[in-house]
């Protein structure tokens, strides 16, 4: 907390996220593969990052060391939220980012099966610690799926939906807890154009609110609504022309 | 489950030490002052100065010899010899020490209701008054003779129905017929005397529930003891003067009476340890004030043995309580059964659940929050399986007796029949199903029809056999009190096991990467 406010002044506000050289390597027995070789990315609160790349290139990895749900390698360089190192100390403080900084939605929509949709879309107000106000986390809940058209299905489990309302429901659970920034791993890979469209409308909506989004996709027609584009390669990231 | 046969029992096993423990003391008293053969003189000075004590319920001279009893029967000139524990005790003092009153086993029935529930055979029916009478004095009112109290399974006449009743077997009502006790003095040299005998009517016959003592003891009046086993009042002769004409010493005084017991009882609420420091105090003084006085013709033996009653019986305790100890310590073994259990089942849903243990960490649930929800659920079952063991527990020692009972008698038939029809209904399941053609309903029918039809057959063949048969176990009843010592202990350690054998799944469940678990999900 000391250290952040000598950074802190009006005149250069610090980014929301930033990574600053982050490698990471996967040990797959005797050869180690190298995915990220010192990726640098800085996203300003409100921005809508689109990141491209050829399958394999790193940028799930690269979602989920944004997301905290991984770690870069040690001296694997640093990613910073709103200024604070978010990898630095173990356990709690990176399930309290997860918890209540960002929100992550995954491709395949990662549902608990024996939820109801409610349910699943109330969990991280249920999870974040031992005292959590589930009557917020209930309100924020229902109000989220309502305004995704959902509210009709609350009680039905995520077998019974199709593949869009799941992706609904789960981008309702990553805006529970009220997140500033909503990381998407490729939300509309698994569905059809007009699904994925119709997600894709839901986000644009949330970042006009003020939602910073940073998204992974493959289809060039996605990223074309996002405010930056940018591109992986070679395990660092690019700008493209 | 584990919890309720853990804690039956051992409850059990406690109950049998507790009934032990207590009849023991309601058998000896609290502390036992013994000494040798020889005996103590003065006793009745010394149980003055006991009964004066004010931690001192009672106290009762007592002389404990081994003899030989010739009993009446069988008919013919050929008679059964039994050996037997003789006490010759002051039968009115006694019952202050002991249940000696109370254990009188034939007296008649208080009331109507009583004598309605006895059998119709029952010789207690036909009883007065007269003979407890005769029991507590130990005398035959009816001839002013001294008369013998035998323990209730010295003679064979007695037989043991299922109710815990006695009826006399072959006609050997004892109360009435004579017996001939055996005994060998022995002098204060050791040296053995001539064996003497007395014929003693029985008066009646007593019951302390210990097999192991109603086997053996026969009580005899005190006076009656000392004189046989010469210990009683003796002329004291100068053996340093000339003998006169006919060898004989002159007399110079008398020795006093001796016995070799003195049973003492505490008051309620003072303990048996407490009491025999302060009985052992105060033998000492007496022994010193007595070997200080010249006048005095007998000197009180320098070494005697101040037992509690716990270590008097120490021979009958020490095994149940040990056979006790080996009973907790294999059943704490089904604990690790349990958790064994726990654990594999838990183990399974964490591998199962992984995906879902991967979602709930990626929105932020932290290790232990993870770890709690297995512990938890570790903790209810446990806490939920300990309470239906002391649950299921309690019912069945509380019943205990009854259960003992059906065990011991055949199976109604209602009950094997019943079970027959079960079994019926159970193939007629099986029928339908194997008609429907569902493989798991058929399993299932076929695994009740063949269980229930055990079940049935196991009953109609089964005919009554007594597992607590009263000549091998102390006891003649099964004790029926919940150790709830045992039970909470038990109980704890069943939910202790649970939430050990729930942690080891758990802490695999908090160890699971989320990114992992997402991938190969
Ligand atoms: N746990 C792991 N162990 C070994 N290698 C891994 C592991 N996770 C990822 N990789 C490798 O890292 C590289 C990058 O994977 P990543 O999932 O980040 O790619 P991606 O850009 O998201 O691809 P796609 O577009 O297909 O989703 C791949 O070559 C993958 O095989
Ligand atoms: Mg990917």
């Amino acid at each position: 907390m000391a250290e952040r406010q000598p950074t802190h002044t009006h005149s250069d506000p610090h980014p929301l996220i930033e990574a600053r050289g982050v490698r990471k390597t996967y040990s797959f027995g005797a050869v180690p593969v190298e995915v990220l070789t010192g990726a640098d990315l800085t996203v300003q609160s409100g921005e809508w990052v689109a990141v491209l790349g050829s399958s394999g290139s790193g940028k799930s990895t690269l979602m989920h060391l944004l997301g905290g749900l991984d770690r870069p390698d040690k001296d694997g360089g640093e990613i910073r939220f709103d200024g604070q190192p978010i990898s630095v100390s173990h356990g709690k403080r990176l399930d309290g980012y997860r918890n209540k900084d960002i929100g992550f939605v995954f491709q395949f929509y990662h549902l608990l099966p024996e939820l109801s949709v409610f349910e699943n879309a109330m969990l991280p107000g249920m999870v974040g610690n031992w005292f959590t106000n589930r009557s917020k986390a209930r309100e924020s809940a229902s109000r989220l799926l309502d305004s995704f058209g959902l509210s009709h299905r609350l009680a039905h489990r995520p077998g019974q939906l199709s593949g869009g309302e799941r992706q609904r429901v789960a981008i309702a659970r990553a805006l529970v807890n009220s997140p500033r920034v909503l990381l998407a791993d490729e939300p509309t890979g698994n569905l059809d154009t007009k699904t994925g469209a119709g997600i894709l409308d839901l986000l644009a909506e949330r970042h006009a609110a003020g939602l910073t989004l940073i998204m992974v996709t493959h289809d060039p027609a996605v990223a074309a609504r996002a405010t930056r584009v940018v591109k992986l390669a070679n395990g660092r990231v690019v700008q493209p022309s | 489950m584990c919890v309720a046969m853990v804690v039956t029992v051992v409850s059990v096993m406690t109950g049998f030490l507790d009934m032990l423990k207590s009849s023991g003391r309601q058998i000896v008293g609290d502390v036992i002052v013994s000494s040798g053969i020889a005996g103590m003189p003065y006793s009745d000075e010394f149980l003055v100065d006991l009964k004066g004590m004010t931690d001192v319920q009672g106290a009762t001279p007592l002389i404990d010899t081994i003899g030989l009893l010739r009993m009446p029967y069988p008919r013919g000139n050929m008679k059964e010899v039994t050996h037997v524990q003789v006490w010759a005790v002051d039968p009115l003092s006694l019952a202050t020490v002991t249940d000696y009153a109370n254990d009188l086993y034939w007296k008649p029935p208080t009331d109507a209701a009583a004598a309605k529930a006895m059998s119709s055979e029952d010789p207690r029916k036909t009883l007065t008054e007269g003979i407890v009478t005769d029991g507590k004095t130990l005398t035959q009112t009816r001839t002013g003779t001294p008369g013998i109290a035998l323990g209730m399974h010295v003679s064979i006449g007695n037989e043991r129905q299922k109710d815990g009743s006695y009826l006399p077997r072959y006609g050997w009502f004892m109360p009435g017929n004579d017996v001939t006790l055996t005994v060998v003095p022995v002098s204060s040299q050791g040296k053995i005397a001539e064996p003497r005998e007395q014929i003693f009517p029985v008066v009646n016959e007593v019951q302390t529930g210990i097999y192991e003592v109603d086997h053996l003891r026969v009580y005899i009046p005190l006076t009656e003891g000392q004189r046989l086993l010469r210990l009683d009042e003796a002329p004291l002769y100068d053996l340093n003067a000339e003998p006169d004409a006919q060898g004989r010493y002159p007399v110079i005084g008398k020795t006093p009476a001796r016995v070799t017991k003195i049973l003492v009882r505490a008051k309620p609420g003072v303990s048996a340890n407490a009491l025999r420091d302060q009985v052992e105090t105060a033998y000492e003084s007496f022994a010193k004030r007595i070997n200080e006085d010249h006048t005095r013709t007998a000197s009180m033996p320098e070494f005697v043995n101040v037992l509690t009653w716990e270590q008097q019986l120490r021979d009958l305790i020490a095994p149940v309580e040990k056979e006790r100890e080996m009973m907790r310590v294999l059943f704490s073994l089904i604990y690790l059964v349990c958790a064994g259990l726990i654990l594999s089942i838990f183990w399974s849903i964490v591998v199962e659940k992984t995906r879902d243990i991967g979602i709930l960490r990626s929105v932020g649930a932290s290790r232990l929050g993870v770890m709690w929800i297995f512990l938890r659920y570790g903790f209810i079952i446990g806490v939920f399986g300990s309470g239906l063991g002391v649950l299921l527990a309690w019912l069945v020692i509380r019943n205990i007796n009854a259960i003992h009972q059906a065990i011991g008698s055949d199976a109604p038939p209602i009950i094997w029949i019943g079970s027959f029809v079960l079994t019926g209904l159970c193939a007629m399941g099986l029928v339908y199903s194997i008609w429907r053609g569902r493989l798991l309903r058929i399993l299932l029918w076929l695994l009740g029809t063949m269980v229930m039809g055990l079940i049935a057959t196991g009953l109609a063949l089964h005919h009554g056999t007594l597992i607590w048969d009263p000549s091998v176990y102390y006891f003649t009843i099964v004790p029926d009190q919940v150790d709830w010592t045992t039970a909470w202990t038990t109980a704890i350690g069943g939910v202790v096991f649970s939430v050990i054998g729930a942690a080891i799944p758990a802490s695999k469940a908090a160890d699971i990467d989320p990114v992992e678990a997402l991938r190969y999900g």
